[in-house]
């Protein structure tokens, strides 16, 4: 576990929330979904993934709700809420900017 | 929102917790399908799946605290922490009782000082009052004249205002039975000057100074309620005090209280409950007599030095104008707070320093004990590190811990102290300042709260930092049971008890010069013989005693009468008794073919006894002769001085047949006074650097004043005679009443009572830290030796005997000791100067002391140290070493 690269700091909530506005998703499922879309290179760990779910709970940003999967086992499903998209746009936009910012640095320290 | 999510999760833990544990397992089932459709065996599977979870207690834990208050996690150190108090009873008592002690000792002794130093004095802003008295070389705090007070009060600009009183009881009768009043007279604007309002009525004006206006009063609520039934009409209504009419113009409200005096002294306190006016009377020109104290009230923007300077320059310009009395005099102007606590407050803050000394020792103790224990929780230590805790979180755990204690501590040591200030309070000296502001009160809490805390940290902090640096590797590694200690362990706990050690020998050295100087003021000849001597006083109201004679031949007959009585040996009559605190003063008396010191005049206190009053006290006559039944109105004046005024004003003379005066130009013999005697010298009190000039005129020849004291010497017990007493009085005049009547015993007792009070809480402290320090030793070197045992036991397999084993132990604890002693030795000697204004005839540095009390801190310290010597020597080298 200790060789994989880490999630940048603050990504976790983002990535959740993005997964999560195609359709309702476990736990589980929301950490496949991560691993796929990024092709092995994200792994989202249980042990920040729960607490982290919580944490989005709490502001209201998801709501949970028991169903039944396809294969007939009772899971809590995650489904994003209104204020939930309103905060991806928000955190999307921040890291954004936050990546052209490390981008022109970058540039700029390959071109002196 | 959170916040409310979070209140609403509280009461859906259980449901929560199971939802999680629900999930967690459908992850881990799927993760599983999803391994074993990429292939694995099912046995695989589910290891690589419960693998890629990792440590789902963590996983849950940090769940929980995203939903949970922090105050939870708290509350789970707390009930963790209390398990591990219960597991160790032993332990959880001796800690608990050493903290409780120490920390209600701090909550006594500050329950004292806020109360008798801290709180405000009950004044409009009391910080701006300040107590006038005059001072020269011989009288450092003196008494003002009553017409230089009119000239400090018409020519002073520094003062908002300015006030003088003096004591003066009075008998209130013609309501009920006649009860004698503490009562003062006071000048116009004395509770102006306090800030004090009457409740009724007004205060006096001006024109009741003046002689013959003076039948009018001003009565406390406590009177007013308890004589007069709190009677709303009672302005102008008349009383009478002393046998005359009296009018009432006013009531001071409850809480009115008298800021303390030196004259006729009546401790601060709500203690008086009549004030009439007092009047200048006499001739302007005459300022030999100080009796009057004044109290001012400075400008807001006047400075207590500029104030000084102003009332000393008033003071040399009225030397120039009265060279006969006020020369050679200053002016002390002495802030009131200063006046009314500045004895006690030395005395508080060695006791409040003594009680710190026991708690830092108290606290050298429980950090001794938290690390014994912590090295023995190693191992749990260790677990808790290796399973994926944070180190912050194991110290703030072993924090909480230390914290529990020093609460549990602090709470039985406030319970403690609730009961020890009843105590305190009733063990001090009667005259002690403040001393029903004493409370466990909201600062006093406050306090015991800071003290608290701080305790915890103190003791806690270095058992947590060092049980938290540990390497789990080398607790897991070496297992419960035979944790080996680590050079640096063993140094802080070594260097704990030296400190424990060092810190009693102070307080013990600090109680031994106490104790010393206690013994002293006792041994000491007060220059008269206290055993068998019964005193009681008597005041004749002026209004049947209105005559100078009816007085004489009053006292005269009743000493007469008491002289004949069964079982007396000898009585007398005196306007005053030892050590109870000077009363009157002479300044500016002629002496026969003497000049005065330049600026200086002749003064000496000033007394009056009749024939057996000092044979009946025991005062030895020195020359000459005690005064006779011949020594009255008629016949020449007569006068017995003491020892110290011969050798001052008649050095190397034979005193007897000299002449004195108080007139400042005798004419005839008749106003000559001749010196018949000469009496041992008696200090105004034990402590007193020295006995004061003092005369004795024959009460028979000259009855100033009316109130005296009564003094029998008997066969047998003194107190069998009380009732002889009042008899003898009452058959005289069966109005009066016989007050304060105790054997002399109980007088030279209360005299002592200060010093006996601070030395007995100093040395309380003193032993309560040596029984501590003693635990301490004996705890560390216990611990070592267990420590050592398999040290010990291949020690004696290879030849080591008994008295080997024991001096390598001895050998320990003599260091610690040792140590411990010469450090306490030299701080002491820095610290005993302190002590200083608070010892008498004993030097800050007494060898004899210092020599006992390290004599004595060694001996508990190998004593503490023989028990588990004793436990070595019976070591068996075969179990020792099987042991490891």
């Amino acid at each position: 576990m200790a060789n994989r690269p880490d999630l940048l700091p603050g990504t976790l909530d983002m990535l959740i929330l993005k997964t999560l506005t195609r359709a309702p998703l476990h736990g589980y499922g929301i950490a496949q979904s991560i691993k796929r879309l990024s092709e092995d290179v994200l792994t989202v760990e249980e042990g920040s993934l729960y607490p982290a779910l919580q944490r989005l709970l709490l502001q209201n940003w998801v709501k949970a709700e028991w169903k039944m999967t396809d294969t007939n086992r009772r899971a809590r499903f995650y489904t994003l809420t209104a204020a939930g998209r309103k905060r991806l746009g928000i955190e999307v936009s921040e890291f954004e900017q936050m990546i052209a910012a490390i981008g022109r640095v970058l540039s700029d320290a390959q071109e002196a | 929102m959170t916040l409310l999510n979070k209140v609403m999760l509280l009461f859906r833990r259980k449901r929560f917790d199971s939802e999680l544990d629900e999930e967690m397992a459908f992850h881990r089932a799927q993760a599983e399908k999803g391994f074993a459709a990429a292939g694995m065996t099912p046995e695989e599977a589910r290891y690589a799946a419960m693998r890629q979870f990792g440590n789902g207690a963590r996983m849950k834990e940090r769940s929980r605290e995203v939903i949970g208050f922090r105050a939870e996690t708290v509350a789970q150190d707390i009930r963790y922490a209390l398990r591990q108090l219960l597991g160790s009873p032993a332990f959880t008592v001796v800690i608990l009782l050493t903290l409780a002690l120490a920390i209600g000792a701090n909550t006594a002794i500050f329950s004292v000082i806020n109360g008798v130093l801290l709180k405000r004095l009950p004044y409009e802003q009391p910080e701006r009052l300040v107590r006038v008295f005059l001072s020269n070389s011989d009288y450092p705090k003196f008494p003002l004249n009553p017409f230089d007070f009119l000239d400090f009060r018409a020519r002073s600009h520094s003062f908002e205002s300015m006030a003088a009183f003096n004591r003066g009881d009075v008998q209130l009768s013609g309501t009920g039975e006649p009860v004698r009043l503490f009562g003062f007279g006071i000048t116009s604007g004395y509770f102006h000057v306090l800030g004090l309002h009457p409740q009724l009525g007004r205060e006096f004006d001006r024109a009741a100074e003046i002689p013959g206006n003076g039948l009018q009063v001003i009565i406390s609520d406590r009177l007013w309620r308890t004589r007069f039934g709190a009677d709303q009409g009672i302005v102008g209504r008349k009383i009478t005090l002393n046998m005359q009419p009296f009018t009432v113009i006013g009531v001071m409200p409850a809480g009115t209280v008298h800021p303390g005096n030196v004259y006729h002294s009546l401790p601060y306190g709500e203690s008086v409950d009549v004030w009439w006016p007092f009047s200048f009377a006499g001739d302007p020109n005459r300022r030999g007599s100080h009796f009057i104290e004044g109290i001012a009230r400075l400008k807001d923007n006047v400075p207590l030095a500029q104030a000084k300077s102003e009332m000393n320059a008033i003071m040399s310009q009225l030397g120039r104008e009265h060279p006969n009395n006020d020369t050679g005099w200053g002016v002390l102007v002495i802030p009131l707070y200063d006046e009314v606590v500045g004895q006690s407050r030395r005395m508080l803050l060695v006791l409040l320093g003594a009680v710190m000394i026991v708690l830092l020792i108290a606290c050298a103790n429980a950090a001794n004990l938290l690390l014994a224990r912590a090295s023995s929780r190693q191992r749990e230590i260790a677990v808790r590190l290796a399973m994926g805790a944070p180190r912050s979180r194991v110290v703030r755990q072993l924090m909480t811990e230390s914290l529990l204690i020093s609460f549990l501590g602090g709470g039985l040591g406030l319970a403690t102290a609730f009961s020890g200030v009843k105590a305190l309070v009733a063990l001090l000296p009667s005259d002690f300042p403040r001393a029903q502001d004493i409370h466990v009160s909201a600062p006093v809490l406050a306090f015991t709260l800071l003290v608290t805390v701080a305790t915890g940290l103190l003791f806690g902090l270095a058992p947590a930092f060092q049980a938290a640096s540990a390497d789990p590797k080398d607790g897991l590694q070496k297992g419960g049971r035979t944790t080996t200690w680590t050079g640096g362990q063993s140094r802080v706990r070594d260097a704990l008890v030296v400190t424990e050690v060092s810190l009693a020998c102070v307080l013990l050295i600090g109680a031994g010069l106490m104790l010393r100087s206690f013994l002293n003021q006792l041994r000491l000849d007060p220059g008269f013989q206290r055993v068998q001597v019964l005193t009681a006083n008597l005041s004749l109201p002026h209004a049947s005693y209105a005559k100078e004679e009816q007085v004489e031949r009053f006292y005269d007959q009743l000493a007469e009468n008491l002289n004949q009585l069964p079982g007396v040996e000898s009585a007398g009559v005196g306007s005053d008794l030892p050590f109870t605190g000077y009363d009157e003063n002479a300044g500016g008396f002629t002496i026969e073919g003497k000049k005065p010191p330049a600026g200086q005049d002749f003064h000496a206190r000033y007394h009056m006894a009749t024939p057996g009053y000092f044979s009946a006290l025991g005062i030895p006559l020195v020359s000459g002769r005690f005064f006779t039944e011949g020594d009255r109105q008629g016949a020449a004046q007569t006068v017995i001085i003491n020892r110290v005024m011969a050798e001052k004003y008649w050095p190397g003379e034979n005193v007897i047949g000299k002449r004195m005066s108080f007139e400042d130009a005798p004419k005839s013999d008749k106003d000559w006074i001749t010196v018949v005697g000469v009496v041992g010298d008696v200090k105004d009190q034990p402590n007193s650097p020295g006995a004061q000039n003092a005369f004795w005129l024959p009460v028979l020849q000259a009855a100033w004043t009316s109130d005296m004291s009564v003094v029998i010497r008997a066969r047998s017990d003194p107190r069998l005679l009380a009732d002889a007493l009042r008899n003898e009085v009452h058959r005289l005049d069966p109005t009066l009443a016989v007050a304060d009547v105790q054997a002399m015993d109980q007088i030279v007792d209360s005299s002592v009572s200060t010093p006996r009070f601070a030395f007995a809480l100093v040395g309380l402290f003193a032993g309560l830290a040596i029984v501590l320090a003693g635990i301490g030793t004996y705890g560390v070197i216990s611990y070592s030796v267990s420590q050592r045992t398999p040290e010990l036991g291949i020690r004696m397999a290879l030849g080591a005997v008994r008295s080997d084993v024991m001096g390598l132990v001895l050998g320990h604890a003599a260091k610690l000791a040792g140590l411990g002693t010469a450090i306490g030795v030299l701080a002491a000697l820095g610290f005993a100067r302190l002590l200083k204004t608070l010892i008498f005839e004993v030097s800050t540095a007494d060898p004899v002391t210092f020599a006992t009390v390290a004599g004595m801190v060694i001996a508990v310290a190998l004593l503490a140290g023989y028990i588990p010597a004793l436990r070595a020597t019976a070591t068996d080298p075969v179990n020792a070493l099987r042991a490891e």
